[in-house]
């Protein structure tokens, strides 16, 4: 019994000790700007600028629950241990940040610090953002002071259970993980390419959803480096953003017109957004201006292959459209891909251009990992509502049908058309409608609840 | 005493492993599908009925006849060309593999036939009723009656009742019939919809979209490609109830083919637009209607 005691006790003065010296950490690893620049709040210009930069940054879309105020947060990301909520980024002073000071708003954008010492958690991609240049910074605490409408509406408390809740440790994860750093333009690519990597790796923090985090969810790559692991694909709240390096699996298939012509409009002739990306390209790419859109795009196709990846990726040879056209339906995958997708997707796996997205040799069907293909199909979503094309279209959700049925049809798609995708199990489906039918539910409060200043 | 605490470490770390492959290997899957109500004839409750799913047909006996039947709805106009003159399919209006409620679906067919037609002013079977359509959809000639093709579409469309006793029938509604006369159609306001709302897939000019082997993914509405002035849909107290639930497609989520339902008085808009545009004639028009009056919304 001594013996527990004794442990208890040093881990509990192990404990204090760690909590004392984290409340250190913000006074001198992540002070407030010393020197404040001299700011016209109410300049219009500036303030234009700031609401382009809020744009490449995409504050808006996490900032926003579906159906909420914009900037007013409450929209819920799924961790592992339950859920935290965007907060509120309006100026309202009460609720929102209307009483941050310019150093108090740096702080937290770029060190992920709020104005009491608190650690942001890291889904604000503080870790991105450090790298922002100044005046991008000071436009955009213009714009959210004067160009933003203050919203009343308080944040909602994460579902994370105590302890898991107490932020503190989070000092410590900053320390090992978000240690200053600027951006360096690397010499072997262009100014254009260069430019490309300062909004991908910065502002754009393309990173947050596309680089695989480790352990401590931490992202593994910040820039491209030796380990190739920057942008090389990883899975978040069952979708897989998929590897853009220049990589047989990532946007080797895809020229720069089309990766322009993706970001700007969210469709191709091919393919087209959904699930998270939908999100992106409504409230941010789709307002970026031809110079960073193309920049965006040079800059991905200069990112070489993992090593052990192939460099491209080639098509076997198409037995599936002259199949389906000539009626040889022999496997139930066939036939159900005749009698529920068909209808859109088509024999030839061509879908319509700008309407439907083609299977055929489509990046995101024949993708290493299929957990958006499986999402997509179970939970159906939405391509992004952008002022290029007259109509938005809908994958709807085909959860009625059994994970059998469902196993059958996307293995007859990642396969099909000379597709050679790995194979999707029943399990996989069973695994990811479990994770649909427990998403978590955004805060969009009630008119009551939510009063317009 | 630290002996015990291994233990229950060891004991919990088990439990918890247990406890977790027991949880995920658990099948879990979607929910049964909600059932329609089956009536028999005296309009009692006679059981449930789901259609039938897509693998289901491999177990039948007459499956090749079934599937070329299915192929055959689908694909009217590039399998049957000697007797499709237009663009269109027989699904390019039966929803959904004609499973759809509300979009004109197979479901109650194979028993509702013969049934009277005021068109006709006479009792049809179903090979009659199935040559009607390829006179007038898809502006064509017919089957012979005991063709293949025709004893095809016939044991599609057989499968989906195959569980029915006769007599009964799926309570369920092909189209909604709405009352079009309480509305005063503005074409005009259809043609904007038009261009929000349809133009994407059927054309700015009503061309419909083909594919890279000049078939049709969506059908042409008006023009020499598509359906008669003798085609239920070239009326508007047929078209607009179509379009009210089963256009657009492709832009909710809900399944099976992302529907919504549209403001009635969209629908007549739309369909008061496109049903008066130019296409071919119907040159049978004559034996329509024998002996009664030609509705209102008919065009000849």
């Amino acid at each position: 019994m001594r013996g527990v005691t004794r442990t208890a006790t040093a881990l509990a003065v192990v404990v204090a000790a760690a909590f004392a010296f984290t409340q250190s950490i913000p006074h001198w690893f992540t002070p407030k700007v010393g020197a404040i620049p001299e700011l016209d709040l109410h300049d219009p210009e500036l303030i234009a600028r700031g609401e382009y930069f809020a744009r490449v940054a995409n504050c808006v879309a996490c900032h926003t629950a579906p159906g909420g105020e914009p900037f007013a947060g409450g929209l819920s990301m799924q961790t592992p241990l339950g859920a935290i909520y965007s907060t509120n980024i309006t100026p309202d002073t009460d609720t929102g940040i209307g009483s941050y000071s310019y150093a108090d708003f740096e702080r937290a954008v770029r060190r992920g610090i709020r104005p009491d010492n608190v650690p942001l958690y890291p889904a604000m991609p503080f870790v991105s953002y450090m790298i922002v240049e100044d005046e991008e910074i000071e436009a955009m605490y213009a714009y959210f002071m004067s160009g933003v409408e203050p919203v009343v509406q308080k944040n909602p408390a994460t579902t994370i259970p105590w302890p898991a809740s107490m932020r503190w440790p989070l000092f410590l994860w900053q320390l090992l993980f978000a240690q200053p750093r600027e951006f360096e333009p690397a010499d072997h690519r262009t100014e254009q390419e260069n430019h490309g990597a300062y909004l991908v790796e910065g502002p754009a923090h393309c990173g947050s959803c596309h680089t695989p985090r480790g352990l401590a969810l931490q992202e593994t790559a910040l820039a491209d480096d030796d380990t190739r692991q920057f942008l090389a694909g990883a899975v978040l709240e069952g979708w897989y953003a998929k590897s853009l390096r220049d990589e047989g699996i990532g946007l080797s298939t895809w020229s720069k017109e089309e990766i322009v012509d993706f970001l700007r409009t969210g469709r191709t002739d091919h393919t087209a957004a959904f699930g998270t990306m939908t999100n992106v390209i409504e409230h941010s790419t789709q307002y970026l201006t031809d110079d960073d859109l193309a920049a965006i795009a040079a800059y991905l196709k200069t990112l070489p292959s993992r090593r052990t990846y192939n460099d491209s990726w080639q098509p076997a040879e198409d037995f599936t459209t002259a199949q389906l056209r000539d009626g040889a339906f022999s496997t139930p995958g066939a036939l159900i891909y005749v009698q529920e997708c068909a209808a859109c997707h088509r024999l030839d796996g061509m879908g319509a251009p700008r309407v439907f997205p083609a299977l055929a040799h489509n990046s995101i069907v024949f993708a290493d990992n299929p957990s958006s293909l499986i999402q997509v199909t179970l939970a159906g979503s939405r391509m992004p509502d952008t002022s290029h094309d007259a109509m938005t279209f809908a994958m709807p959700a085909f959860s009625h049908l059994s994970n059998r049925d469902l196993a059958d049809v996307l293995n007859f798609i990642r396969t099909g058309w000379g597709n050679h995708g790995s194979e999707v199990t029943v399990r996989d489906i069973a695994r990811m409608r479990r994770l649909v039918d427990n998403a978590p539910q955004h805060y969009v409060p009630t008119p009551q609840e939510a009063v317009h200043e | 005493m630290n002996k015990a605490i291994v233990m229950g470490v060891m004991a919990a770390v088990g439990i918890v492993a247990v406890g977790w492959f027991w949880h995920e290997s658990r099948f879990y899957d979607a929910p049964t599908a909600p059932a329609y109500t089956v009536v028999s004839e005296d309009g009692r409750v006679a059981g449930e009925y789901r259609p039938p799913q897509a693998r289901d047909i491999l177990q039948e006996d007459n499956a090749e006849d079934i599937i070329y039947g299915m192929r055959l709805l689908n694909e009217t106009s590039r399998l049957l060309p000697e007797n499709v003159g237009n663009g269109l399919n027989c699904n390019s209006c039966h929803m959904a593999q004609g499973k759809r409620p509300l979009g004109a679906p197979y479901i109650n067919t194979a028993g509702d036939y013969p049934k009277f037609m005021p068109r006709a002013q006479a009792v049809l079977d179903l090979t009659e009723r199935i040559n009607g359509c390829f006179r007038r959809s898809m502006d064509g000639r017919p089957l012979a009656d005991d063709s293949k093709e025709m004893a095809a579409m016939k044991a599609y469309i057989q499968w989906l009742s195959k569980d029915l006793e006769p007599g009964q029938r799926v309570e369920i509604d092909n189209m909604e019939y709405f009352d079009v006369a309480q509305y005063t159609p503005n074409s005009t306001r259809g043609e904007i919809l038009y261009a929000l709302q349809c133009a994407a897939c059927h054309g700015d000019n009503g061309e419909g979209m083909k594919d890279q082997f000049g078939d049709y993914i969506f059908p042409p509405l008006w023009g020499d490609e598509s359906f008669n002035i003798g085609a239920g849909m070239a009326r508007l107290s047929r078209a607009a109830p179509f379009i009210k639930h089963n256009m657009p497609l492709g832009v909710s989520l809900d399944a099976p083919l992302g529907q919504i339902t549209l403001s009635e008085q969209d629908a007549v808009d739309i369909a008061a637009y496109f049903t008066a545009k130019p296409r071919p004639d119907f040159a049978d028009k004559m034996h329509d209607w024998p002996e009664v009056s030609n509705p209102a919304d008919a065009r000849y």
